[in-house]
């Protein structure tokens, strides 16, 4: 097998993925801040009597935050900002844990 | 010199060695551009391996050329040169074997058809034993087939016609040799099609084909008269006896014509002749190069031309011979590339295509016994009868198909390096450069060595068509990338296409997911209040013992771990499975491609 050939397969079969923590990130914090955006607008257009007693116990944790519409750009920030950490962190903890298992086999095979 | 009456000696500017697709396009170029070009052809007509010889009137194309092509600058000068006398003519190939025909390109259910179910079922079968048990090692064309498409589809389809065409058997050729023919059935091939994959087919060679109304010499005589008109010479029957060289650079070249020894002189030369031929014609000869082209084969072909007095004999463009009852590889209708290659409505021409070795028992069979020979095996095959065939003739071409044996490539770098350090010298075409190439391929080198010479470029001949693969197909918007684009696409690709780590997933996301829960858990317990966290306490419903207090907070910690951990874990496991079946699929739609069009490869 040419040996170009031999390296894709060696890469596809035998390597481990890495993670790019901040584009996990962002790509995490955005889904969280605009799935609550959403939601919170979504309660407020239905309206009704009491608006959103569920979503609402969220200003538990997100100071500040409301079901309404400007507590919607409030969960927003707070999406993103919650939801960057959770993204970068998974991808640092996964990151870490491969280079770890990668030494540990390279060091097994000499 | 001693034994050589030289009579003449000449002196212009270029000198093409060789009258093919490559050195009559060199010279076209050099025409037009104010540059007369003097071409020596060793044979009595221009084309080369790709002439149209001539017998009572009939037209026989030696092989087969169809006119397609991928490069725009080629195109154009087929166009430009043939005008109208260009035709687009349907195509009809199949396979014989086991006196049964089938469509070529292979289409399933006519295979399924012609072997049957038990056939077909045993093909499966064989298919399978294959696939669970390959050969460990593979070393030869034989294992490395067999273990990918079994061992009765590569009895039927590879065996008998890799061996006539190349003369060597299955189980000698090696391995490598079938790897690097076969790429489309790589990885990184199919990743990268997979990638570039056109938006839609708009024509197809499948089904129809250009041609020259009376052969390809029609277009090589063509270029000739061109070439004529703008200033420029080619003589014909002018055979290359040596080549001066004075140093690093090409001083002149001797020819015989009509048995008379002239000279040549030039400032610069092109040659499409056989670069082993080239090397052993120098003179003071390049000892090392010379061994090396020493070592640097051909496969060469005989057309053994029949007249047959039937108006219709069969509908194909040409039929290729899998059966080894016969000798003939491949079996040509003149008649259905063009009906002006015959001169008689009433009557058809074959050209029975024998591969052989120059100097072998084939080669040096006397033209009649060629000729009973080919008769036999045309009744023989089902194609003609006995009675109805009147005459024939035979045309032999040497040096048809440059060999990629096990160590071609080395003594080929080593000709390759002698022939780059000419300062004034260009090798050109298929043999020129010792490379299968196509006759637009061959044309392009020789365009591109005129645009070394006359625009000062640098275009490296050697890397006309080194990685691009035959597809007989026209496509929309298609694009090729360039080498090093190429190596981009293949890193990149590798990297979507890696393993992601299940056990680091579990873990990391499990570990995010416990901390959450533990963080709310002691948020809620640090603000108090009557009732802490009625709603956080839901969760005791799936983790049974969680509540919303300090202990609590650590049971969530190990819940979230767990729950994490398992979501992470299986998210891996289920992108990991994906995408090695993606990878099969990709595996087997080659195979298949490969499979259908098995004799482009081989």
């Amino acid at each position: 097998m040419p040996a170009q050939e031999n390296s894709v397969e060696k890469i596809v079969l035998t390597r481990l993925m890495r993670l790019n923590a901040r584009i996990y990130g962002v790509v995490t914090g955005l889904v969280a801040g605009l799935t609550l955006f959403i939601a919170t607008n979504w309660l407020v257009l239905q309206g009704g009597p009491v608006v959103g007693p569920h979503l609402g116990l969220l200003n538990q944790f997100f100071i500040g935050y409301r079901v309404t519409f400007a507590g919607s750009f409030v969960g927003l920030a707070y999406g993103l900002v919650t939801g960057f950490i959770v993204g970068y962190s998974v991808a640092r903890i996964y990151n870490w844990l491969v280079e770890l298992r990668d030494k540990r086999h390279t060091a097994r095979r000499g | 010199m001693k034994g050589e009456s030289l009579i003449q000696e000449k002196t212009c500017q270029v000198v093409v060695i060789g009258g093919g697709p490559a050195g009559l396009t060199a010279a076209y170029e050099l025409a037009k551009r104010q540059v007369p070009a003097v071409v020596l052809e060793k044979s009595h007509t221009v084309g080369g391996l790709s002439r149209t010889e001539y017998y009572k009137g009939y037209r026989f194309d030696m092989g087969g050329h169809r006119f397609y092509t991928k490069s725009h600058e080629v195109k154009k000068l087929w166009d430009e040169v043939l005008g109208k006398e260009f035709l687009v003519r349907p195509r009809l190939s199949r396979i014989y074997y086991n006196n049964r025909f089938f469509y070529y390109p292979l289409k399933p259910f006519n295979v399924l058809v012609n072997l049957g179910l038990l056939e077909s079922l045993r093909i499966m079968l064989s298919y399978l034993r294959w696939q669970l048990f390959p050969y460990r090692r593979e070393e030869t064309f034989e294992q490395w087939v067999t273990n990918r498409f079994g061992r009765r589809l590569f009895e039927m389809f590879f065996k008998t016609y890799t061996e006539k065409v190349w003369g060597i058997r299955c189980s000698e050729l090696k391995a490598e040799w079938a790897a690097q023919r076969i790429k489309d059935l790589s990885l990184k091939t199919a990743l990268l099609h997979m990638l570039m994959k056109p938006k839609r087919t708009i024509k197809t060679l499948i089904e129809e084909f250009h041609y020259p109304r009376l052969g390809p010499g029609m277009m090589w005589t063509a270029f000739k008269e061109e070439i004529e008109q703008r200033g420029g010479v080619v003589q014909l029957n002018a055979d290359v006896v040596r080549i001066n060289r004075d140093g690093n650079s090409i001083s002149s070249v001797l020819y015989s014509h009509n048995g008379v020894t002239e000279e040549i002189r030039g400032d610069h030369f092109i040659s499409s002749m056989p670069v082993t031929e080239f090397i052993k014609k120098l003179d003071p000869p390049a000892p090392i190069a010379l061994q090396a082209a020493h070592k640097l084969h051909y496969r060469d072909f005989l057309t053994v031309c029949l007249i047959v007095n039937q108006a219709d004999l069969f509908p194909d463009n040409w039929i290729y011979i899998h059966d080894s009852s016969v000798r003939v590889g491949r079996i040509q209708n003149f008649k259905n590339w063009s009906p002006d290659m015959v001169p008689d409505p009433s009557k058809t021409s074959l050209g029975l295509e024998y591969f052989c070795t120059e100097g072998d028992e084939l080669w040096n069979t006397p033209d009649a016994d060629l000729i009973e020979l080919a008769r036999r095996e045309a009744v023989r095959v089902g194609l003609a009868r006995f009675d109805d065939i009147e005459d024939g003739c035979v045309f032999r071409v040497p040096k048809a198909y440059p060999i990629y044996d096990a160590d071609y490539r080395e003594h080929l770098t080593c000709v390759r390096s002698f022939v780059g350090s000419l300062t004034n010298f260009a090798s050109i075409g298929r043999n020129g450069l010792h490379r299968y190439n196509n006759q637009d391929h061959a044309m392009l080198t020789g365009l591109l060595a005129v645009g070394n010479l006359i625009k000062g470029q640098h275009h490296d001949l050697w890397a006309v068509n080194a990685d691009q693969e035959y597809q007989e197909e026209i496509r929309e918007e298609e694009k090729v990338l360039p080498k090093d684009d190429v190596a981009v696409v293949q890193e990149a690709l590798s990297h979507v296409f890696v393993k992601v780590d299940r056990l680091a997933l579990g873990v990391s996301i499990g570990t995010i997911t416990g901390f959450i829960l533990c963080l709310m858990t002691a948020i809620l317990v640090v603000k108090g209040g009557p009732d802490i966290g009625p709603n956080l306490r839901l969760v005791a419903q799936f983790f049974p013992g969680y509540s919303v207090t300090l202990q609590g907070s650590f049971l969530g910690l190990a819940y979230g771990f767990t729950a994490g951990f398992s979501l992470g874990w299986t998210v891996a496991f289920l992108r990991n499975a994906s995408v090695l079946l993606t990878l099969h699929l990709l595996r087997r739609g080659a195979a298949s491609y490969v499979l259908r069009r098995t004799l482009d490869y081989l």
